[in-house]
């Protein structure tokens, strides 16, 4: 009985949505609405692949979600193997306390940080760099620099966070693994390489499973809160795309195309990550 | 045994390397949290940096005379509040049932919601389908799409299905009805597990930018974060105009007023923080087991 209105949750907002990507397969006007508007094929998937501009953004998603993944992938390995490491207690809870705590401020905070920090007039990090080079740097405003901002404010919120998953998987080690290794001679780097990484090995596979799910989708808030008309070659994602064109330009079938094909491309690419990890015994389902 | 001289040097460097990371995350609030209390000319010259220099109020009063902050905090407590607490109610109804082993059909319900995780309808139909239910500008448009967290509803089940089942059978056999199990013995064994989700649906309203963005258009009921996104997307242009040459001398620097902002939201979560701390570690790893 009470499961009733769970079902009626999940199909009204989320297997209704689902169905409603059929517009991607229609050209949606206001007047017919979802269901009566005049069918059109693949007309819109034609019209996204033949464009430069919906080129573009479909590569510019790829090469900031690859970077980033691949880029801040080993941060939240090397902090819980580091504080595992720690044995003085009180140490290790401050410095927990600490990296958590990025990953509860939403983007607007972080990325107001970074404007702040960077901000070519006073900003903390353009005083440092004036003072080394004798001249300023606008950060924000060139392609290369601004996707390093961008990776970093990715590694700088949520690597902390990310570090919980490893730290525990670390504390299911057993620890005579380590006693044996270090009777045997192994230094401490052996240990680590021979004993804690394989230790470790399905959580990691588990987690590159799950990115590669989110390999299509950079997250709204960061790129619209961090880009300028400056990047926009680069900094125009998907996710950004479909709200300023789709929404703000009612452009419902295109973009309702362009987000069908993001999910598609989700899927199928968990699916094979989990199929590549089953074979080697790691799969998560 | 004694640790040798290489074993030393690697914890020595372990501490330094946490240490860094631990202040990395830190200081650049304490540098925002200086810039907002520090006077004008202190941060028009630069020499603000972790601690404040010639202390004024100023981008405070600036921010809550000139703009509609207080407005604006108070609907984002009102999204928040009321938000946890659909949220919690309809995810505990709904990972309990998925735990019950006669519950007919489960295993479908839960392939079900899963798959919801794994594939979407997308942005543009989901806005569709919020339009037709004519919640555009209401506050259920942010309450209901997100009404129950497949994550959370999976880190829930799994810590219900870990309450023994003796248990169960132990209440059953002295009387206890479904709903009075649920209540008077599920819920306060998961209260660790409740307090995370509480939590994290809690930062995730908080924090909630895109939907408002997306669903709300009064800006009367904007919440804190579309405000201060609004006040640091002026500061860009205007630094973008000055760093292109036609500058013109702002007043007051918009930096210590979007400064204080960041602030005013960071607060209430900075205050809450420490209490559920302890707890999330717990709530994340039970998820992490079995996801």
């Amino acid at each position: 009985m009470m499961f009733v209105p769970i079902i009626l949750f999940f199909i009204i907002f989320k297997y209704v949505p689902m169905f409603g990507a059929i517009i991607a397969f229609k050209k949606y006007n206001f007047a017919d609405g979802i269901l009566h508007s005049p069918w059109v094929g693949l007309d819109n998937f034609k019209l996204l692949f033949s464009t430069p501009t919906t080129l573009q953004i479909i590569r510019n998603t790829l090469v900031i979600s690859l970077l980033s993944i691949f880029v801040s992938f080993p941060f939240p390995i090397m902090l819980a193997i580091m504080l595992n490491e720690v044995r003085r207690m009180w140490f290790k809870r401050i410095v927990q306390t600490l990296v958590y705590l990025p990953h509860f401020f939403s983007w607007i905070i972080v990325s107001g940080i970074v404007v702040t920090v960077f901000s070519q007039q006073n900003g903390l990090i353009s005083g440092i760099w004036e003072s080394v080079t004798g001249h300023t740097y606008p950060f924000l405003y060139r392609e290369g620099s601004w996707l390093a901002i961008f990776v970093g404010s990715g590694i700088w919120k949520e690597a902390g966070f990310s570090a919980i998953i490893y730290l525990a998987a670390l504390s299911s080690i057993d620890p005579t693994l380590y006693e044996a290794a270090s009777m045997d001679g192994a230094s401490r780097w052996k240990q680590i390489w021979h004993v804690t990484l394989p230790g470790l090995r399905i959580t990691i596979v588990l987690m590159l499973i799950l990115a590669m799910g989110r390999v299509m989708e950079v997250g709204f808030d960061q790129v619209y809160m961090l880009q300028n008309s400056t990047v926009s070659n680069i900094s125009e994602v998907i996710s950004t795309y479909i709200y300023k064109i789709g929404l703000m330009g009612s452009q419902f079938s295109l973009t309702a195309a362009m987000g069908l094909f993001e999910s598609m491309v989700s899927l199928i690419l968990v699916l094979i990550a989990n199929a590549i990890a089953r074979r080697y015994g790691n799969g998560l389902w | 045994m004694k640790p040798s001289r290489g074993e030393r040097i690697y914890s020595i460097a372990v501490y330094i390397v946490l240490s860094i990371a631990g202040l990395l995350c830190l200081l650049p609030l304490v540098h925002i949290a200086s810039l907002s209390i520090s006077s004008m000319q202190a941060v028009a010259s630069g020499h603000v940096t972790i601690y404040p220099v010639g202390l004024s109020f100023d981008a405070y009063k600036q921010l809550f005379e000139g703009t509609p902050i207080m407005k604006s905090f108070m609907n984002s407590i009102w999204i928040t509040v009321f938000g946890v607490l659909f949220s919690m109610v309809f995810t505990i109804l709904a990972a309990y049932p998925l735990t019950r082993s006669y519950f007919f059909g489960r295993r479908t319900y839960t392939f079900g919601i899963v798959f919801t995780m794994l594939f979407g309808g997308g942005l543009i139909p989901t806005y569709l389908t919020i339009r037709s239910l004519e919640l555009i500008n209401t506050y259920w448009a942010l309450w209901l799409p997100g009404l129950v967290s497949v994550f959370n509803l999976l880190v829930l089940r799994t810590f219900i299905e870990n309450i023994p089942n003796e248990v169960d059978e132990a209440s059953r056999i002295d009387g206890c009805g479904e709903w009075r199990y649920l209540l008077q013995i599920v819920l306060p064994l998961s209260t660790p597990v409740l307090a995370t989700l509480g939590l994290f649906y809690g930062v995730g309203y908080w924090n909630s930018f895109f939907n408002v963005l997306m669903f709300i258009n009064d800006s009367g009921k904007f919440n804190l974060a579309v405000l201060v996104q609004q006040l640091i997307q002026s500061q860009m242009l205007l630094s973008q105009m000055n760093a292109s040459g036609s500058s013109e001398q702002i007043v007051l620097s918009p930096e210590m007023v979007n400064a204080a902002a960041i602030i005013v939201m960071v607060l209430p979560m900075m205050a809450v923080y420490p209490f559920l701390q302890k707890h999330f570690v717990k709530g994340v790893m039970i998820g992490a087991v079995k996801g």
